[in-house]
């Protein structure tokens, strides 16, 4: 989708976008000849497909208020709480930020179930903590 | 004034670049992936599933690596086949790590991360009207997939996909023309009707097919040893395709199969033979089409 500022011919830049409210992104263009401003509103089905492309709009700051405005983006973070929740321990894994790191490089859906099956692994193996040596040995058990 | 071709890019979010950067990603990270075959039918209950797993047993035995997508997000069965339902996702260094099976089969399968009594939901911030994203939300966790997980060097790379004869072109679409078709039927005329179908779809994107299977050609019976048919014969309906080979249904396989165990490599079973020999059929085709 492009905008074009008519009067002045001239294809319009997008300034900035905000987060949705109730389902709904405001993003406001912008005309570099005459500065004059618009916004693009929205509604609740069309930000929902823009959602399911798997694409960025505006700043990755909007869009990431925007996951987290109703849910994670994640289809199956209810059911991590679950998992979580059947361990009956409510006590937080400590991931050292390599660990961190390598779980941000997966697919952001699969993610929060990454997480706790990476976690139930560790406990179950005597570990107090996530790091690479447990992803490692994790992976050698049950990976390629 | 000007038109939309006339104006360079979008003024601000780049969305026909961030496509752009998945695809290259998608292509640079499947560079190990020697061959890649879909296992299609279109009409459902044919037994795509149980046949990916058999012949990636098969083409496993004669050495080769390799692993098999699940793209049936909804109903996902490689999971269960491989006996991986409770195989933790692992980030590895270079992405999602595979898990692989007891027979050293790669099974990536929303198996692995929704437990059969759950459907696999995506948050929306659309109230109802699913039908109108799903499918392009589905789509697009498969690209996600596919440009981060850690394929690494294969031989194959078998994608068990779900019914549907439209479907089956938009994931010929999806994949890309490098991705070569495996159909599925039955001998029953209502399975290879659809199966027909599926064909004539398929037709209209440039993916090599590389031929047929009929499932469930026939039964063995335990009490008098002989092979009967369980479906009455199409011969009218011709799908036009290489016959790669015909599979006869085994109740020890489909046992096997519900435990995610592999038929024992000394076994008997004509089911075995039978998927043996398409394997390599199916090699021999795609080195024809290569």
């Amino acid at each position: 989708m492009k905008f074009l500022c008519v009067p002045c011919d001239s294809p319009m830049k997008m300034s900035q976008a905000s987060p949705p409210e109730r389902g709904s992104i405001s993003v406001v263009y912008e005309c570099p000849e005459c500065f004059h401003t618009m916004a693009m509103l929205t509604n609740p089905m069309e930000t929902q497909l823009v959602q399911s492309l798997g694409v960025k709009i505006g700043p990755a700051s909007a869009d990431e208020k925007a996951a987290g405005a109703k849910g994670n983006g994640c289809p199956f973070s209810g059911m991590a709480e679950e998992m979580s929740d059947d361990r009956g321990d409510a006590a937080e894994f400590a991931w050292t930020p390599a660990a961190e790191k390598r779980l941000g490089n997966i697919p952001s859906f699969v993610r929060a179930v990454a997480r706790t099956g990476i976690e139930k692994y560790a406990r179950e193996n005597g570990f107090s903590q996530v790091d690479e040596q447990v992803l490692d040995q994790a992976k050698d058990y049950f990976g390629m | 004034m000007k038109s939309y071709f006339d104006i360079t890019g979008d003024g601000g979010s780049d969305v026909l670049g961030q496509v752009a950067r998945q695809r290259a990603r998608i292509k640079e990270n499947l560079a190990g992936v020697h061959h890649r075959v879909a296992i299609a039918s279109g009409k459902g209950g044919v037994g795509k599933s149980t046949l990916t797993m058999q012949i990636a047993l098969a083409l496993r035995a004669g050495g080769s690596r390799v692993t098999i997508l699940d793209a049936d997000l909804n109903g996902p069965s490689q999971a269960r086949l491989g006996g991986l339902s409770h195989a933790p996702l692992v980030p590895g260094p270079d992405g999602l790590s595979v898990p692989a099976s007891r027979a050293g089969i790669g099974i990536l399968s929303m198996g692995t991360m929704i437990p059969e009594s759950k459907a696999l939901e995506f948050d929306s911030v659309a109230e109802g009207d699913s039908h109108v994203w799903r499918s392009t939300r589905e789509f697009a966790a498969l690209a996600d997939l596919l440009a981060t997980v850690a394929w690494g060097n294969l031989d194959f790379l078998l994608i068990d996909l779900p019914p549907g004869a439209e479907r089956t072109f938009q994931y010929a679409e999806f994949f890309g023309e490098s991705t070569a078709f495996v159909l599925v039927t039955l001998p029953s005329a209502l399975a290879r009707g659809v199966v027909s179908r599926s064909v004539s779809a398929l037709r209209r994107a440039p993916n090599k097919i590389l031929g047929y299977i009929e499932n469930m050609s026939g039964y063995l019976c335990p009490g008098c040893g002989q092979v009967k048919p369980l479906f009455p014969t199409a011969d009218g309906i011709d799908l036009g395709l290489t016959h790669l080979g015909s599979v006869p249904f085994d109740p020890q396989l489909a046992a096997l199969c519900d435990a995610g165990e592999p038929m024992p490599a000394d076994s008997p079973s004509e089911a075995l033979a039978a998927t043996r020999s398409i394997a390599s059929r199916l090699i021999q085709e795609l080195e024809k089409a290569s």
